[in-house]
């Protein structure tokens, strides 16, 4: 018996060990590629720092770089909001029809990004006769960081003490107020979280921002257009800026959650 | 001045202590938004499908004839096939692989689990065609695999070599970060000494494994199933990058008629068509949910 579960362990853990290789080698050798002279065979390697300065140099990235932060800040912002609003009525009130909320607000996690951007698109263009830009990315990119702002700050409401809340208003504290100096500094890192995660998600979508961009160019559509003539070194620097730039928002939150700095829903025992 | 100011703030505040008020306040503007936004448009969509396109311009002629167009002529029939048979072929390799990881790092993570799950997940957070394009870099012909065998003296692998199996490894990279989250999620709150109940009582690991655990955390695999197989069903980039030319999937002619034929009105038919098979995917997986058995009773 003790045999059985020790080998079944190992064998968990070989699983988990390929998982990780298969999940983070072909980001690594992108990583690697970026400062490789030759990308097809690049070994024994022959390191060159080219393809980042061609990146520094080439202006379609930063354009699209401003675009791709505009967006994601806008849609984070508006999901973060619309999220915590719906996730608070949630929790805090019964109410009937609760269900039919919630399956609205989860809806956007059952439909497919490109019809998502494919049907905003149609919609824009011949109800409401608005040209594709910008904000009509924002706009359609913030429907489905609505679902995960939603679930990421009801994981969290979850385990809030709503008692707080009387004994602020027991006091005479306005509800604007209470939800300052009473609320935010117990949620703030699910609000934080949601922001993130819908930040991270609209900055690298192609999907859904494609349709409604119009001729706004933003990292994934630039990248997209590079990529119609082939793959360019360039593109390897690219890529590797963003991992970095995720794996340390990532891994700055790990350390935030791990020491106990900040505390999210999901405990940790 | 004072007073009606002090005035219109009381009608404010009697207004917001009436419940009502209170909680459309909270609730309806997502709900408006989502609305507006996302659940108008779907419904455009419907809309345009039955008119027709002329010249790249949508013309109100009301008409059936682009659900006949797809329902009569085979290859579209054969892509959706495909789209859905890949759908589901992906999800089932994700739950089988990504079940016993997410179960590992759930039950015997201890202090490492957050860590553990967040190295699942953090990939997933580079971007889709990131991801498919370093995919692409490890299987392609061209790729880091096949230059090896190369170099070595042996033949390619050829099937996966713009193969719908090598789509389908793209898509198991993609998505099976959202499988295990799901199933971790679902096991997080559940009570492991439940197993040893039944160990305890007779049941086989195996056995107690299959009537204690697998069924209680139904909830989290049917979400992780949706997670893979909605975004796996409608994919454009991995198949164009992973399968090539023979590889094609309904995605891919999904955007093209949004792309170079600009036919918008057959795009929409296409689009209601895969909104409705993936729900009465959804639907049939809903079926086998019993949230009172499951033991969410009340919620």
């Amino acid at each position: 018996m003790e045999n059985r579960t020790g080998a079944r362990l190992l064998w968990q853990k070989v699983m988990l060990l390929l998982l990780y290789v298969f999940l983070w080698f072909p980001i690594g050798y992108i990583v690697y590629l970026s400062f490789a002279r030759n990308s097809v065979w690049p070994f024994p390697p022959e390191f060159t720092l080219d393809w980042y300065e061609r990146l520094w140099i080439m202006s379609d990235f930063h354009v699209g770089l401003v675009n791709s932060i505009v967006i994601a800040v806008g849609t984070g912002i508006i999901a973060m909001v619309l999220s915590m609003m719906a996730a608070w009525g949630l929790m805090k009130y019964r109410f009937r029809f609760k269900g039919f909320y919630v399956s609205i607000f989860l809806l956007p996690m059952f439909i497919a990004h490109i019809l998502i951007g494919v049907s905003t698109l149609m919609f824009n263009r011949n109800v409401l006769h608005i040209q594709a830009n910008i904000y009509s990315a924002i706009v359609a990119n913030a429907t489905y960081s609505i679902s995960f702002g939603l679930l990421i700050i009801l994981a969290q409401l979850i385990r809030y003490n709503w008692q707080l809340d009387e004994v602020a208003s027991v006091f005479g504290a306005k509800p604007w107020r209470s939800f300052i100096e009473v609320t935010l500094p117990t949620i703030w890192p699910a609000l934080f979280g949601a922001f993130l995660v819908s930040f991270i998600l609209s900055f690298n979508n192609f999907d859904v921002s494609f349709y409604n961009l119009g001729a706004t160019p933003t990292l994934p559509t630039v990248t997209w257009g590079t990529l119609r003539h082939g793959i360019e070194p360039e593109l390897y620097a690219l890529s590797s800026l963003i991992i970095v730039f995720v794996l340390l928002v990532l891994a700055v939150l790990y350390f935030l959650i791990r020491f106990g700095w900040v505390r999210i829903g999901i405990p940790e025992k | 001045m004072m007073r009606s100011k002090g005035r219109d703030e009381g009608s404010w505040g009697q207004l917001l202590r009436n419940r009502r008020v209170r909680i459309g306040f909270f609730v309806l503007p997502a709900t408006a938004y989502l609305f507006v936004f996302l659940i108008l448009p779907m419904i455009s969509i419907l809309i345009f499908s039955f008119w027709k396109t002329e010249r790249y311009v949508l013309i109100p002629d009301w008409n059936v004839q682009n659900y006949v167009h797809i329902f009569t002529q085979w290859a579209y029939i054969k892509f959706l096939m495909k789209s859905v048979g890949m759908a589901l072929f992906v999800s089932a390799a994700c739950l089988l692989y990504g079940y016993p990881v997410a179960y590992f790092i759930a039950k015997e993570g201890g202090q490492y689990r957050l860590l553990l799950l967040m190295l699942t997940a953090t990939p997933f957070f580079t971007g889709t065609l990131l991801r498919i394009i370093s995919m692409q870099h490890i299987l392609g012909p061209i790729g880091l695999l096949n230059m090896f065998l190369m170099k070595v003296g042996l033949p390619p692998i050829q099937i996966l070599m713009y193969t719908n199996l090598s789509s389908s490894i793209g898509f198991v990279y993609l998505w099976i970060p959202f499988m295990i989250l799901a199933v971790y999620l679902s096991l997080l709150n559940f009570d492991f000494e439940l197993l040893e109940v039944a160990k305890i009582c007779g049941a086989t690991p195996f056995r107690a494994f299959w009537e204690v655990t697998w069924p209680l955390n139904w909830v989290g695999t049917v979400a992780g199933i949706v997670m893979v197989f909605i975004p796996t069903l409608a994919d454009n980039a991995t198949p164009l990058f992973l399968g090539g030319m023979f590889g094609k999937l309904y995605g891919n002619i999904l955007f093209n008629q949004f792309g170079e034929s600009g036919t918008w009105a057959m795009g929409s038919a296409m689009g209601v068509v895969l909104f409705i098979v993936s729900f009465v995917v959804i639907g049939i997986f809903g079926k086998t949910i019993n949230l009172r058995k499951m033991g969410y009773v009340g919620g």
